[in-house]
């Protein structure tokens, strides 16, 4: 009985939100990955940002990769529905400069790690 | 005592005297006691008979005879003698009431515990009445309801309606208990302001702020006072509307226990001083603690508001405090917003200290440290916590220095060894079953003020016999004073003096030593004498051999293997020498050598840090996780209210980065870690709020070399309550605690004048 | 104090709660309240609406026909406060069941009020989505209610409601639940580049981000929150009851309990 209950768990199917498996979920963050990767002169022209091109391009493979063991599919695609969102918000110009430059982080100081500094910033 | 009040009242007093006497009710529950100290050999017939009946109540093996009554239909067997209010509470039912409180004499004054009795005619106060067989008690029938509104509405009508400027509001009883139980509607018409009874004000003190215009004669301070206190500094004069609480003449009433009575008062009559329209209770957030300004380790809750600590209250802790604090420990909490170290400091060429970033007074340090060669040396003062002894002391030993000490003095020599050597053995609950006690070199009413409590309590309902060896000194009950002259110890452990017998004959005797007592040359003399006197006295679940210790650190030092005495610090020549959070002033730079460098480690700028090279702000109690071990050996811990002032750091962490600076970082970086290290050194530290029993302490006993003890007059050092307010560097901080002593002052120089006056 | 008037409450609880099945429901209710005006005919208290009888039939009669409907689809019919009719669904039925409330004749619940969204993180199906249908033609009012977690996407019901176009938008931003199918899901209350969905109860009321203006950079940049003032939290909890007035109000829920087969 209680076997059974499992497989059942394991072959439940929980409806897909876009992907039905690995390779479609790859191919839209494949396709994400592209577009943004075409529309980087754009936003970069459009914005006025300070940043090159190539700076920005590497800021968008570091943005991917930060979620690279992600394996549930739809949690994949999750994130390719709000990847998408942003680079429309982006090509569309609806965000402003600062939203873009958002992505770099630069006024924020990164965290200690090690007891010393830690004490020395006063942090727990 | 009542004829003293008197006389001083019609010396002092401008009104025409017969008339007061005439009215002068006082309002004392345990009548007899009161006459007690009159000492008159038929009041001492008297006190014993209620001491026994007293006795007989505790003990329920002499009853066995449980009767049932009915509390709202449901069953419930108590022993006979119960009181309505307490079979009621047995099946969780609780009575409304104002002036019983379990820990005081039942008054029944307020009448607001008023409830219907089947085939009584009139609905019974519930505090003072005590059950019959088979009696069916309502306690929400129309009757009592009506009977409870009728008091409530009675108690308001001369109460005012200034909830939204009285300190109480929130936290008040009479609000509570208004809203529960009193009547939806008002039937006060009069708006002339005519009618409401208005009473001037009392001063009593710095301490306690009177509205006496809201006080509803519950009589709990009375009690309170009387009882518990020992002081019969309060009472009642008038009688119905024109009744009054007060101290008879203009006079302040100051104990070390005042306090309580706020937390005691129902009402807004009396509320803090200090902390008079400082916050509201919504509004504050309460983080239950500990106390450190003395060795008992009351529990407290500690108020903060915007990351500052506004007032202290008791925790209910039946092994340790009760549910009352001591003055010190209520009100010198604003002596942790001043005279704070707030940043790092390191001493310029000049001899200026400058402050400095955390990184320049490290290095500075580890530089000292690396030239020291292993000379290094450290002292833990009174407020020091476990957690940073262990540092100090790992730090110390990787550094190749073996010099730990702590700055209050005990026995020199090889005494300390076995844990029970320097506990309370008998433990602080314990001493209420106490029935013979010596005290020898202490003063407890104000070295352990709760500690004192216990010992009066055992006195009034345990027929507790009690001396002293010492100066002769009010201890807020009667004791006999054997005298001041050292060898009456021997005396007395030989069996020669005549309280031995008294200590012999005893269920269960202690003696309790004064922890400054064996500071003396002789001290460890003194300790084995007693110590072996004790083990004659010792019985199979009792230990009598106690030390009362004067400050919070002491134990946990013992403890974690910390020797005794700042001299041994100073006699070692350290390079280097640690001062954790040590501020009595033992160590002084010209006892030092020349090229020391004195590194404070602690909260205060007080004695320690004005000394220093380097200075390392540390936290308070109120601003830190730490353990303290209190005088009968019991681990608690105090949490963080608020975040330490400025740069200023947890202590054991300042001593965990400079161990990385100086290159032997020591191996834990989380309390929990340090916590784990703790068991290592000594496991019953971890078992927080627990009492591990102390070994026996022969061993001690045959260690210890017997020096014969040398004469000569035994001293204590707190003598008087002005000597009470300020012993540590948060009280000496603390304006309220010079408040008091100037109200001592004040109040001694006023005594003396009137006692010149009564010569003339 | 506080625990002796706490503990009343309780007792008054448990009292009436018996009240219901044995004793007379006189002997609690005057609890509080002061005896002196006795024999007085207790005051109308207009404080707590009583439901007219008849709606409440009407609409159980209702909700029983929409589960008789579509037995597929409602997994419950309830009634809240007294007369407010909920059908409960399974995800997959939201279109179908909003479709049926819309065109039939009987219901012509044609008009989207609203749609909420709830989170109970415990629950396996952490979010709730509740819409509120009204219909002009017989002045009633139906909310359905369905459930879903973070990763299971619902359909949209744009095609039913067109109303529903912004709600759903509403919902997908503040707490993250996808519709499928919906025409233009993006964002609508939140800013560009906000992160997390606030509405979620693991959302910290105080947010993660504050935005500034740099002068230096002249923009506004996007930190990580430090609060500058302490985080204000009262203790409101009083030891009397707070709202006795409420005390014998409409139950919160009943379930409708299905036709019995003849």
């Amino acid at each position: 009985m209680a076997g059974r209950e499992a497989v059942k768990r394991a072959v439940q199917q929980v409806r897909p939100i876009l992907s039905v498996d690995r390779e479609e979920a790859r191919k839209r963050a494949l396709n994400l990955y592209k577009a943004w990767y075409r529309q980087m002169p754009y936003i970069v022209m459009d914005y006025d940002i300070p940043m090159s091109v190539e700076q920005c391009r590497s800021k968008l493979r570091e943005e991917f990769s930060k979620n690279r063991n992600v394996t549930d599919i739809r949690v994949i695609d999750m994130l390719v529905i709000k990847g998408q969102m942003e680079l429309k918000e982006s090509v569309e110009i609806w965000k402003q400069k600062g939203h873009i430059m958002r992505y770099w982080k630069e006024s924020q100081d990164p965290k200690p790690t090690d007891f010393l500094s830690k004490f020395i910033q006063g942090i727990n | 005592m009542m004829h003293a009040a008197l006389s001083q009242s019609t010396l002092q007093s401008p009104l025409p005297s017969p008339l007061l006497i005439d009215e002068l009710t006082m309002i004392r529950a345990p009548l007899v006691k009161a006459l007690g100290a009159l000492g008159s050999p038929t009041h001492q017939i008297a006190s014993r008979a209620v001491r026994t009946s007293a006795v007989l109540a505790q003990t329920p093996a002499k009853a066995p005879e449980k009767i049932e009554v009915f509390v709202d239909d449901i069953p419930v067997q108590v022993l006979p003698g119960t009181t309505v209010l307490q079979a009621a509470a047995e099946v969780g039912v609780e009575i409304p009431r104002f002036c019983y409180h379990e820990r005081l004499a039942v008054a029944g004054n307020c009448r607001m515990c008023l409830v219907e009795v089947e085939k009584s005619p009139k609905p019974v106060a519930a505090c003072a009445m005590p059950v019959m067989k088979g009696w069916r008690i309502k306690t929400n029938s129309d009757l009592t309801r009506k009977a409870r509104e009728g008091v409530m509405e009675f108690l308001l009508m001369n109460h005012p309606l200034d909830c939204p400027i009285c300190d109480q509001g929130g936290e008040c009883d009479l609000q509570d208990q208004a809203m529960a139980f009193g009547s939806d509607r008002s039937r006060f018409t009069d708006i002339n302001y005519t009618g409401k009874r208005a009473v001037e004000d009392k001063d009593i003190g710095p301490l306690v702020k009177t509205v006496m215009t809201r006080c509803i004669h519950c009589t709990r301070c009375v009690r309170f006072a009387s009882e518990i206190a020992g002081v019969d500094d309060l009472g009642t004069t008038g009688r119905g509307n024109d009744m009054q609480i007060g101290t008879y003449v203009e006079k302040l009433f100051l104990t070390e226990l005042s306090g309580n009575v706020i937390d005691l008062c129902p009402v807004g009559a009396l509320t803090n001083k200090p902390y008079s329209f400082v916050a509201r209770p919504w509004e504050i957030r309460k983080v239950s603690s500990i106390d450190v300004l003395d060795a008992v380790g009351s529990n407290i809750v500690v108020s903060t508001r915007t990351n500052e600590v506004l007032r202290i209250l008791p925790r209910e802790n039946e092994d340790v405090n009760e549910e009352w604090l001591a003055d010190k420990s209520r009100f010198a909490c604003d002596g942790l917003k001043r005279q704070r170290l707030v940043a790092p400091m390191v001493r310029m060429p000049n001899g200026e200290l400058q402050a400095v970033e955390w990184e320049g007074a490290l290095i500075a340090v580890a530089k000292a440290l690396k030239q020291a060669n292993g000379q290094v040396a450290g002292v833990a003062g009174q407020l020091a916590d476990v957690e940073a002894m262990v540092a100090l002391k790992d730090l110390v030993n990787r550094l190749e220095g073996e010099t730990l000490v702590t700055e209050a003095d005990f026995i020199k020599g090889a005494g300390i060894d076995v844990r029970g050597s320097y506990l309370l053995n008998s433990t602080i609950a314990g001493l209420e079953q106490a029935d013979a006690v010596l005290l020898v070199g202490t003063n407890p009413r104000y070295e352990a003020p709760l500690v004192n409590t216990r010992l009066r309590k055992a006195y009034v309902h345990n027929e507790l016999q009690i001396a002293s060896i010492g100066p002769k000194i009010d201890l807020s009950y009667q004791h006999d004073n054997l005298g001041a002259d050292a060898s009456l110890i021997k005396d007395v452990c030989s069996g020669a003096h005549a309280f031995s017998k008294v200590l012999e004959g005893a269920k269960k005797p202690a003696i309790i030593i004064g922890a400054d007592l064996l500071a003396r040359s002789d001290g460890a003399a003194i300790h084995a004498t007693i110590s072996e006197y004790c083990q004659k006295l010792n019985k199979p679940d009792w230990n009598s051999f106690n030390v009362l210790h004067n400050n919070a650190a002491q134990v946990g030092a013992f403890d974690v293997g910390y020797q005794a005495g700042a001299q041994r610090a100073v006699d070692a020549k350290p390079k280097v020498l640690f001062l954790l959070n040590a501020d009595a002033g033992k160590v002084t730079r010209e006892q030092l050598p020349k090229d020391c460098f004195v590194v404070y480690i602690g909260s205060h700028g007080d004695a320690g840090a004005s000394m220093a090279d380097a200075v390392l702000p540390g936290a308070a109690y109120t601003e830190k996780q730490a353990t303290y071990v209190n005088t009968e050996g019991r681990p608690q811990q105090t949490q963080p209210g608020v975040s330490p002032p400025g740069m200023a750091r947890e202590d054991w962490k300042i001593l965990r980065a400079l161990s990385e600076v100086v290159g032997t970082p020591l191996n834990y970086n989380t309390l929990d870690e340090l916590r784990s290290r703790m068991e290592q050194v000594a496991p019953h530290l971890t078992r927080l709020g627990q009492l591990t029993p102390a070994g026996n302490n022969e061993l001690s006993a045959k260690v210890t070399p017997s020096k014969s003890i040398n004469g000569g007059p035994i001293d204590v050092k707190q003598k008087e309550l002005r000597d009470y307010f300020m012993t540590d560097a948060i009280s000496r901080a603390s304006p309220t605690m010079a408040k008091c002593i100037s109200a001592v002052n004040k109040q001694q120089r006023l005594n003396e004048q009137s006692k010149q006056s009564v010569a003339i | 104090m506080a625990a002796i008037i706490r503990n009343l409450g309780a007792r008054i609880a448990c009292a009436t709660l018996a009240a219901k099945h044995v004793v007379p429901a006189a002997t609690t209710t005057l609890r509080f309240s002061s005896t002196a005006p006795a024999g007085a005919k207790p005051a109308e208290k207009p404080t707590v609406r009583k439901p007219d009888a008849a709606a409440r039939t009407h609409l159980s009669d209702f909700g029983r026909y929409v589960a008789e409907c579509m037995p597929k689809y409602v997994q419950k019919v309830q009634l809240t406060a007294g007369d407010e009719l909920e059908v409960l669904i399974a995800p997959e039925g939201v279109v179908p069941v909003l479709q049926f409330l819309k065109d039939h004749h009987q219901a012509q619940f044609t008009n989207l009020i609203d749609i909420a969204g709830m989170d109970v993180p415990c629950r396996k199906h952490r979010f709730e989505v509740i819409y509120n249908l009204l219909s002009l033609r017989y002045n009633a009012r139906v909310r359905v209610k369905t459930y879903t977690d973070e990763l299971t996407p619902l359909d949209s019901v744009c095609e039913v409601h067109k109303a529903a176009n912004w709600y759903e938008r509403e919902i997908w931003d503040m707490y993250g639940v996808f519709f499928a199918n919906h025409p233009d899901l993006r964002r609508i209350l939140t800013d560009y580049g906000f992160e997390g969905h606030p509405q979620r109860r693991d959302f910290p009321l105080s947010g993660y981000v504050e935005l500034r203006y740099d002068d230096e950079k002249k923009r506004v940049v996007c930190e990580p929150l430090e609060l500058a003032q302490e985080f204000r939290k009262f203790d409101l909890s009083a030891p009397w009851e707070q709202f006795p007035n409420f005390r014998n109000a409409n139950p919160p829920t009943e379930v409708v309990q299905p036709a019995e087969k003849k």
